[in-house]
């Protein structure tokens, strides 16, 4: 009998032959484990995306929710109200808002290659992508520069899950709540003294005329942190990733910078680091001969669909050159990442400048450690031999 | 499915077929129409979907939300009266045919 389970640590180092199975035998498949449905088509995840009617956001987004955040973010609601929270926000983050973290971005990049120049190998997660993630995010919201490595360290571990008892286990709770506290006292202060930044804007923000309420704003600003921090170094990652397994390509990337966001978008499609969301259904949805029931779960597969043979071509080839128009790595629809202008300008400046310095390099480890996860996916160490 | 014909600010006309239901924002960006942006997803929040539609649709169209007019405020291009958000535009066989232009700029 056929499992999908997304718990399992097999899924985590390698869900591609799963997905193909999914795809190809149970396009609508209820998973016992995850408890819900799978869907790793394309064609299927794009339409369910396209309609948040029936498959809605508000019971959750997470895999494994967090309690109280249903309902509270931009994640986890429908519009309406999920359209005028993101309006509150979009401003700062879109494309022509952005020229200003170039510099820092550089900046921050450029100082966390000073510390690794010299050596023979070096942590990717640990030395460069964590690093300079969390600089960036505490520049963007402009968060206290103390006790960063902390707030890294309870943002990995927010978005893992227990394999074993197939939940949130009481070190991923703990992380939570850190983070819940560490964004009450953020809004605390900045009630006080509001400054420039994204979360004064958005903690000072009405919709109708009402203030947001405090449970709101918090998980928000919780989910901003966590999504900023793990979504984006987890994406780094990835990519560093690839590149050491296709040495050609990244020696194309060397030769030719302007092709780093191509590279970008063609490793959000290969290796998806946010490979899974869910929703759930507001109506019976009849879908490759199963009944999905109203108020089922469905999970949607991005990494599934960004592998299927129907929407791209020789899926498992790394092609720098595919372009891969309407991919899932950042998901779709109303609720279509955030961050994205932020993730792929910074992506493009840390890997110009990490290219520049680390031309050459290679993997150490033959089996990496995956992070235990049931949305996302990257491994919490790559060891990098430079030269 | 209906026709939706998309004019680029160079002149570059493409038809597509587009299921009804989705926008006229998700059938450019499917399709590679670089001319549409989309960056939030159809949330009716970035103002980067904008577009012109040919007058003599106009009156067809849904009715412009508070939320869309006051994003079409901050539109990079012109606004013109026949300026509206294709995030907000969502096909169906009454449309079939429609032709929209898009703006010099969108960010
Ligand atoms: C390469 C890096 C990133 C990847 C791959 C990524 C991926 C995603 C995906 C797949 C979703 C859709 C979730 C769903 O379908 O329910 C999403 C949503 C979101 N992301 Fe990202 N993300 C990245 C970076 C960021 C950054 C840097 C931020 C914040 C500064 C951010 C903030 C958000 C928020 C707030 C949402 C919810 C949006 C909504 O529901 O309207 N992300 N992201
Ligand atoms: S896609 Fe953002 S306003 Fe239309």
């Amino acid at each position: 009998m056929f499992q999908f389970n997304p718990y399992s640590p097999a899924v985590d180092a390698d869900p591609f032959p799963f997905y193909k199975r999914l795809r190809d035998d149970y396009p609508a498949f209820w998973s016992t484990e995850a408890n819900m449905w799978v869907l790793s088509r394309h064609a299927d995840i794009l339409t369910a995306l396209n309609d948040w009617e029936t498959y809605s956001s508000a019971s959750g987004n997470l895999m494994d929710e967090f309690p109280g955040r249903a309902g509270a973010t931009l994640g986890t609601t429908d519009p309406p109200r999920h359209d005028r929270l993101r309006a509150l926000i979009q401003k700062a983050v879109t494309k022509r808002a952005l020229d200003h973290i170039v510099e820092p971005t550089r900046a921050v990049t450029n100082a966390h290659l000073d510390a690794i120049a010299g050596e023979e190998s070096f942590d990717f997660v640990t030395d460069v992508s964590s690093k300079i993630t969390v600089d960036l995010m505490v520049y963007l919201f402009n968060l206290p520069k103390d006790g960063q490595d902390i707030m890294r360290d309870k943002a990995v571990l927010m978005v893992q899950s227990d394999p074993t008892t197939r939940s949130k286990g009481p070190e991923h709770m703990a992380a939570y709540k850190w983070m819940t506290e560490y964004a009450a006292n953020l809004i605390a202060e900045r009630k006080k003294a509001p400054g420039e930044d994204l979360m004064s804007q958005f903690i000072t923000a009405e919709i109708d005329g009402e203030k947001l309420d405090d449970r709101e704003v918090q998980m928000t600003v919780t989910t901003l942190i966590m999504a900023g921090i793990e979504s984006l170094s987890g994406f780094l990652t990835m990519f560093a990733l690839n590149l050491a397994d296709h040495p050609e390509a990244r020696r194309q990337l060397v030769a030719n910078p302007e092709l780093i966001p191509d590279a970008m978008e063609e490793s959000l499609r290969f290796n998806t680091s946010a490979q899974r969301f869910k929703r759930c259904l507001k109506k019976d949805v009849e879908l490759h001969g199963e009944t999905l029931k109203a108020g089922d779960f469905v999970c949607l597969a991005y990494g599934a669909g960004n592998r299927d043979e129907r929407r791209f071509e020789d899926p498992d080839i790394y092609n720098i050159a595919r372009k891969p128009r309407g991919h899932l790595g950042f998901g779709g629809g109303v609720h279509a990442c955030l961050g994205t202008a932020i993730a792929r300008l910074a992506t493009k400046i840390i890997f110009e400048e990490f290219l520049k310095r680390v031309p050459e390099y290679s993997r150490v480890q033959e089996q990496l450690p995956w992070m235990p996860s049931t949305t996302f996916r990257s491994p919490t160490r790559l060891d990098l031999r430079i030269g | 499915m209906s026709k939706v014909t998309y004019v680029e600010h160079d002149g570059t006309a493409t038809e597509i077929d587009l299921q009804d239901g989705w926008t006229l924002m998700q059938g450019a960006t499917m399709n590679g129409i670089d001319g549409i942006e989309g960056e939030c997803g159809g949330s009716c929040s970035c103002a980067t979907c904008h577009c012109y539609v040919e007058e003599d649709k106009l009156d067809l169209l849904p009715p412009m939300g508070e939320i869309e007019d006051e994003m079409l405020e901050c539109v990079v291009s012109e606004r013109r009266p026949n300026s509206r958000l294709s995030c907000q535009i969502k096909m169906s066989p009454a449309l079939d045919g429609i032709v929209v232009e898009l703006p010099e700029a969108q960010s």
